[in-house]
């Protein structure tokens, strides 16, 4: 029954994964342009942008659609809703890649720090890591993986502080002072994007449990 | 709150009373009066078995009228020609009331359906005697007297009965079915055919039986169309055919004790076969209806 | 350049529910034709004014919905398209209705050549008191269509999506079917004789919300070689199902209350942004 029903939201499901499959493609992209200091490589990025807002959009207006015209219930709902907000974190992620890629072409002249820029991509790759966690968890309706990227939040926690660390070592030195708040605010960044992650697994346990539960409140009862 | 406090003990007080006591009283009137129904029928039914059975016989039934004075004999002739007289009667009567009532109900206009209604049911009121002397005014004077003249008499009575029962079965098939069929791009006179009619035909069957039962046992206009003098069996209509009800009439004239006798048996034949048939056309109805009717 | 193959690079990530996300439904209408051009059409059953100068034009192969409060004149606008009003002694309309450019009403046509190519199912299933077989055939044979009429029947019931369940029972009676099967058959029996368009009048409202779910996933099959015009006071059935929604509704003046389009848009627009303020406390349910 409501065959046509079904074959919509497979459809919109669909489009959110190709979404995230390209926010990965282009976080990877401000990545690499970073490490490159490759400016070609991150204005491609910037441009790459566009195709993630007009998939936004559409996934955006397929939803308004669908609600109007199917009234979704239960778990249907929950589906849809889980959706419109991971279509919101998505879009956000994206920005902030391109946010990166700017801040690359900011200080693409300067001679990077190893250090930091290792760090810098470690956390990166963690961010990678959450992502795909979270839309495999979406994909497969997996609460355990869903819930795992606390953990994996915890990760990034600890690249930035070894990050922290590295800072205030080099800071002293002017040549190179530029360059280090801009990192840091690409480091802000990194952690923003993580952060979206673990919001897109709180809508997978929305999804699943029909519960809507902070992850932070539940393993770090100290912080508020 | 007072009211609230009195307890409710909902039993009636003396005009409640009174009005249960009227209830049962016109109840028992009611029953009365249609057990009274109920025997004036069995009473004729008694008394007609009680003078007639004794001579009802299988030889009664098969052997031919006997000859003046002569003892013992038969119906077996009236049976053949009250049985051709009421086939053709039905011949002639069932399509053109079945069309009759087809065009009232599927066809007419209101303004041309009023008065030939009318005219139905006043045809349906004509005195049996009156359609007799048409009969005979028309078909028998000048010539000899027929069989097929005592048909058309016979079919004048039976015409409106099988025109109104079509007609209500008619109304009984749901205008859905109508607007069904004609949805489909079948014309109205298909729909008719194919659709109406078919749904109609178990109440046109009861109809045509109620008719035949009535036309069996009608005997003014037969007066006129048959003779006394037939004794054997006819088949040919076209000459005079004896019949029951008129040999009725005929031997209760009689000065012959043994007449009145032979007269009260074809009563009680006479008297079975309409019990039977309308017994079975009511079956019938129910039954079609039932079928109609989701 | 090597930096650029790092950006293609396709991230694995497990497989999920398979759908083909290429094969995207076209979102955007492509031109339609027309098979209905409505103008100012006012139907009116004696003095009363049932619907006033309705102008729509309907397009091939989509379902389009009517609704509206009781009384705006849906089953009266949707028996003008099919000439079923012909019947009612006091019926009169003005404006024309053309069809593939056809007048309906024009001089010489016959309303049972028009009913051939525009069927209707109504709102309580009526199927005939004859066999399964016989209710789908009974109109083919008497229009003339005889030749392979076993093909015929086979064709119009598996339509319907009734062929599986009584294929095995063609000749026991219709009335022997449950209400969706009968509401089923009832549609098989109006393509039988392929018709171009289907008309349907609160086809689902006489059935249980199993049996009309399954009516409304058979229009969404039907809608590829039928046109499709239904008539609903159910507007969430109408959300489901249209792909044009028209909505109709009551207007009073001095002459008295009469039945107007208000609103006739896609329907997701219709129920998302309806550019009427009228349609808009309807499908809210704020008013009607």
């Amino acid at each position: 029954m409501r065959v046509t029903f079904q074959e919509e939201l497979d459809q919109l499901e669909a489009s959110l994964q190709e979404e995230g499959a390209l926010v990965l493609r282009v976080l990877r992209g401000a990545l690499n342009a970073l490490a490159q200091r490759d400016v070609e490589l991150a204005d491609e990025v910037i441009a790459f942008d566009d195709d993630v807002d007009r998939l936004y959009l559409q996934i955006e207006e397929g939803i308004q659609s669908l609600l109007a015209r199917q009234t979704p219930v239960a778990m249907d709902l929950r589906l849809v809703l889980a959706m419109l907000h991971t279509n919101l974190h998505l879009e956000r992620m994206a920005d902030y890649s391109v946010t990166i890629a700017k801040l690359t072409k900011l200080v693409a002249d300067v001679e990077p720090d190893p250090v930091l820029l290792q760090s810098l991509e470690d956390m990166g790759e963690r961010a990678e890591e959450m992502i795909r966690v979270a839309l495999d968890s979406l994909a497969n309706r997996d609460l355990q993986a869903a819930e795992s990227l606390v953990d994996l939040d915890e990760l990034i926690d600890r690249s930035n502080r070894r990050f922290v660390e590295r800072v205030v070592e080099i800071v002293a030195d002017p040549g190179i002072r530029e360059w280090v708040l801009r990192m840091v605010l690409v480091s802000r960044t990194l952690e923003r994007i993580g952060d979206h992650a673990v919001d897109i697994g709180e809508q997978v346990a929305y999804l699943l449990t029909a519960e809507f539960r902070e992850f932070t409140d539940a393993s770090h009862p100290e912080r508020a | 709150m007072a009211a609230a406090e009195r307890a409710l003990t909902l039993r009636g007080n003396a005009r409640v009373r009174r009005r249960r006591i009227v209830n049962r009283l016109v109840e028992g009137v009611a029953t009365i009066a249609a057990l009274a129904a109920v025997a004036m029928l069995g009473l004729v039914v008694w008394s007609i078995a009680k003078r007639g059975a004794g001579d009802l016989s299988w030889g009664f039934l098969t052997k031919s009228l006997p000859l003046f004075g002569e003892p013992g004999g038969g119906i077996a002739p009236l049976i053949v020609g009250s049985a051709i007289l009421v086939g053709i009667a039905t011949a002639i009567a069932l399509p053109v009331g079945v069309c009759i009532a087809v065009f009232l109900q599927e066809f007419a206009s209101p303004r041309v359906r009023a008065p030939i209604q009318l005219v139905i049911d006043l045809m349906n009121g004509l005195p049996s005697i009156v359609i007799g002397i048409f009969v005979f005014g028309l078909l028998v004077y000048g010539h000899p007297q027929n069989g097929l003249a005592g048909a058309y008499g016979l079919a004048i009575v039976m015409l409106p009965l099988i025109t109104r029962a079509t007609q209500e079965v008619l109304r009984l098939v749901p205008s859905a079915q109508r607007e069904g069929a004609l949805a489909l791009g079948a014309s109205r006179w298909r729909t008719v055919v194919g659709i109406i009619l078919p749904s109609a035909l178990g109440g046109i069957l009861t109809g045509t039986v109620l008719a035949v039962a009535r036309a069996a046992g009608e005997t003014a206009p037969l007066l006129f169309a048959t003779s006394i003098y037939a004794t054997t069996v006819q088949w040919d209509p076209r000459h005079a055919l004896p019949n029951i009800p008129t040999q009725i009439f005929i031997w209760s004239e009689s000065p012959d004790p043994a007449d009145h006798k032979r007269a009260w048996a074809s009563a009680l034949v006479l008297m079975l076969f309409v019990l039977v048939t309308s017994l079975v056309a009511r079956a019938a109805f129910v039954r079609s209806r039932r079928k109609l009717s989701r | 350049m090597t930096e650029e193959e790092d950006v293609h690079q396709t991230v694995t990530m497990p497989p999920m529910r398979p759908v083909e996300v290429a094969e995207r439904q076209e979102a955007e209408p492509q031109a339609r034709d027309t098979v209905f051009d409505i103008q100012g059409l006012t139907a009116r059953y004696g003095t009363n004014v049932a619907v006033r100068d309705v102008n729509l034009e309907i397009y091939r192969n989509l379902i389009t919905a009517v609704i509206g409060p009781s009384g705006c004149g849906k089953s009266t606008f949707i028996r003008c398209i099919n000439r079923m009003n012909d019947d009612v002694p006091s019926f009169r309309l003005d404006g024309r209705i053309l069809y593939h450019g056809a007048d309906l009403y024009g001089d010489g046509v016959d309303p049972v050549e028009v009913r051939r190519r525009i069927g209707m199912v109504f709102q309580k299933p009526n199927p005939f008191p004859k066999t399964i077989y016989d209710n789908v055939a009974w109109a083919p044979r008497v229009l003339g269509l005889k030749k392979e009429l076993d093909d015929r029947v086979e064709k119009a019931l598996r339509s319907a999506a009734l062929w599986d369940e009584v294929k095995d029972r063609l000749k026991r009676s219709a009335l022997s079917l449950s209400g969706g099967q009968q509401q089923r058959l009832c549609i098989a029996r109006a393509i039988a004789i392929e018709p171009e368009v289907l008309l349907l009048d609160e086809p689902a409202s006489a059935l249980d919300p199993i049996a009309t779910s399954s009516i409304e996933e058979l229009m969404h099959d039907l809608k590829r070689d039928y046109t499709l015009v239904i008539v609903t006071h159910n507007m969430q059935q109408a959300a489901r199902v249209a792909d044009r929604t028209a909505f109709f509704s009551l207007e009073v003046d001095d002459s008295g209350r009469a039945g107007v389009l208000v609103e006739y848009d896609e329907t997701s627009k219709l129920f998302t942004a309806p550019s009427e303020k009228r349609t808009e406390d309807y499908v809210t349910g704020r008013f009607g």
